[in-house]
C-alpha cells in the first residue's frame, strides 16, 4: 500500500513569488484568469476552479506595533475527515492511499454542495461548455498532483518553490519537521503554530503558521459541518435502514400473504390443486 | 390490464429488494479515482538554460514534436536543483504562448502599422543603418586627443547571455564598431 504524505508549508520561508500558482498552471493545464487590482500584491481574492492555488499577501501588524508581510500559500487542505467527500450525493470525491482527496470529474454533476460544506472554502465550480454550447459544472480543487504522486514525483507546486518553504513527504517525517521548525522560529515568533486542525481529522497539508490563524484567514477551529455529518453519517443509515425494513415488511406481507390465501379469496384456484393433493 | 394483487405485490417486493441490495451492498467509493494520462509519461525532456536572468536556472522541457507540453525545473541542475521562479516556470509560454511573435516585424518611420518582413531583409535593414550611423558619426579625436568613439549608438546585453556570447557581443560593440555606451540589461 501506497504511504501516506503530507505537504508540509513552512510560512516564515516563503518569499512570496507565487511559483507555485504558475507550476501548478503548468502542470495542470490550467487557463489564466485576468483579474482586478485587490489592493495589495496578491493576484486573486481566492482560489477558485481554474486556480487551484493561491498566494495570500497578508500585512499584519503584530503585537510591538511592526508591519509583517506574511505570506501564504493557499491550496486544498486534503482533510482526513473531509467535508466534500462526506456531502457529495454522487460519489464523486474520494480518498487516495496517499491522502489526497481526489474529484472524478466523470461522475461529478456539478451540484456544488462541496463548495458550500469546504471548511477551507478551497473548493469550486468551474463552467464548461459542451459540443452544443449547453453549459455543464464540475467542481475543481487541487489534487495534491495525485497523478504524479502515482508516477513517484512529487507536487509540482513543492518540486518548484526555490526557498525550500514547501516539503513533501511520509505523515511522520512531516510532523517531525513541522515541530522542529515551530522550536526554532517560536522566540520571534511567539504565536507562531503548527496548523493540522483536528476538527477535520488532521490534513495532509499542514502549516507552520508565524502567527493566528485567523490573521492568516484561515479558521481557528474549523470542522465538518453539522448538517453534513447528521445528514450522511445518522439520516441515510436510517434511510437505508428503513428501506430495509420496509422491503423485509413488503416480503413479509407477500409470504403472509401467501399463506393467508390458501383459505381467501383466491380460494377456487387453490383449493382445486389442494383438495386433489389430499 | 390483468394486475392481481398477488402480481403487485411479487412486483414491488422484487424492486424494493433489488434497490435494498444496491444501496446497501455495493460501496463504490472505494473503488480507486480513474487516473487521467499521465501526460509526460512517453516524453524524453530535453534540458535547457532559463532564458530570463542571470541565475541561469536548468530546466527540463517536455516536448511531444509538435509543442511544449510541460516544463519544470532540472533536478539534475546544480544551480536550481530542480526549483524556479514563478517567471521562470512559464517558460512553457515563451513557445506556446498566442502572442509570440514568430517572424521580424517592420514599422516604417511615421508608419502606425507593423509589416511582417522576412529575416534577410531586417538583418540587411539594421546593419546598414548601424554601419550608416557608425560612419556618420564616428568621432575619431575630442580635444586633440585620439579617441576613436561613437556616442550615438548603444548596445545593450542581457542577463540571459552566457560568457562566450557577451565576449562576442562586446568585442564586436567595442573593438568593432566602437561604442562606448554598453550596458546590462541588469543594471537599468
Amino acid at each position: 500500500m501506497a504511504k501516506e504524505y503530507i505537504k508540509y508549508v513552512d510560512v516564515t520561508k516563503c518569499d512570496g513569488c507565487r511559483a507555485c500558482m504558475v507550476a501548478c498552471k503548468n502542470w495542470n493545464d490550467l487557463p489564466a484568469e485576468p483579474e482586478e487590482f485587490q489592493g495589495s500584491l496578491q493576484s486573486h481574492a481566492k482560489v477558485t476552479a481554474n486556480t487551484w492555488n493561491v498566494l495570500n499577501f497578508i500585512e499584519h501588524e503584530n503585537s510591538k506595533g511592526d508591519l509583517e508581510y506574511l505570506f501564504r500559500h493557499s491550496s486544498c487542505f486534503h482533510c482526513t475527515d473531509a467535508a466534500c467527500e462526506k456531502v457529495c450525493p454522487e460519489d464523486a470525491i474520494s480518498y487516495t492511499d496517499f491522502g489526497s482527496v481526489v474529484i472524478n470529474n466523470d461522475k461529478c454533476v456539478g451540484c456544488g454542495y462541496c463548495v458550500q460544506n469546504c471548511p477551507f472554502d478551497v473548493i469550486s465550480l468551474a463552467t464548461y461548455k459542451d459540443k452544443n454550447g449547453k453549459e455543464y459544472r464540475k467542481a475543481q480543487k487541487c489534487t495534491m498532483c495525485t497523478d504524479r504522486l502515482e508516477e513517484g514525483m512529487q507536487p509540482a507546486c513543492v518540486v518548484t518553490c526555490h526557498p525550500g518553504a514547501m516539503q513533501f513527504g511520509n505523515k511522520e517525517d512531516m510532523l517531525t519537521l513541522a515541530e522542529k521548525r515551530l522550536s526554532e522560529i517560536k522566540e520571534k515568533f511567539p504565536n507562531a503554530n503548527i496548523y493540522n486542525p483536528a476538527g477535520v481529522g488532521g490534513t495532509h497539508t499542514i502549516y507552520v503558521l508565524a502567527e493566528k490563524p485567523s490573521v492568516y484567514g484561515l479558521p481557528e477551529k474549523p470542522k465538518v459541518p453539522t448538517s453534513a455529518v447528521i445528514w450522511k453519517d445518522y439520516a441515510q443509515p436510517i434511510g437505508k435502514l428503513m428501506l430495509g425494513a420496509t422491503t423485509m415488511a413488503v416480503m413479509a406481507g407477500f409470504v403472509s400473504n401467501k399463506l393467508f390465501n390458501k383459505g381467501g379469496h383466491d380460494h377456487g384456484q387453490d383449493e382445486e390443486g389442494g383438495d386433489s393433493d389430499e | 390490464m390483468d394486475f392481481t394483487r398477488r402480481q403487485f405485490l411479487k412486483l414491488s417486493g422484487a424492486t424494493a429488494a433489488t434497490l435494498a441490495v444496491i444501496e446497501l451492498g455495493f460501496d463504490d467509493k472505494k473503488a480507486k479515482a480513474s487516473a487521467k494520462d499521465f501526460k509526460i509519461s512517453q516524453l524524453k525532456p530535453t534540458p535547457t538554460i532559463c532564458p530570463y536572468c542571470g541565475v541561469g536556472c536548468g530546466i527540463l522541457v517536455y516536448s511531444d514534436g509538435k509543442d511544449v507540453v510541460y516544463t519544470e525545473g532540472d533536478p539534475d541542475n546544480p544551480i536550481n536543483e530542480g526549483t524556479l521562479c514563478s517567471k521562470g516556470t512559464t517558460v512553457r509560454q515563451v513557445y506556446t504562448s498566442d502572442k509570440r511573435v514568430e517572424t521580424p516585424l517592420y514599422r516604417a518611420p511615421g508608419s502606425a502599422k507593423w509589416e511582417v518582413v522576412d529575416w534577410d531583409w531586417a538583418m540587411n535593414r539594421i546593419s546598414e543603418k548601424m554601419k550608416d550611423t557608425r560612419d556618420r558619426t564616428f568621432i575619431q579625436k575630442e580635444n586633440g586627443i585620439t579617441v576613436n568613439k561613437v556616442e550615438s549608438i548603444a548596445c545593450m546585453g542581457g542577463a540571459a547571455l552566457d560568457n562566450e556570447e557577451v565576449y562576442l557581443l562586446s568585442k564586436l560593440m567595442r573593438a568593432g564598431l566602437g561604442l562606448t555606451y554598453i550596458e546590462h540589461q541588469a543594471r537599468i
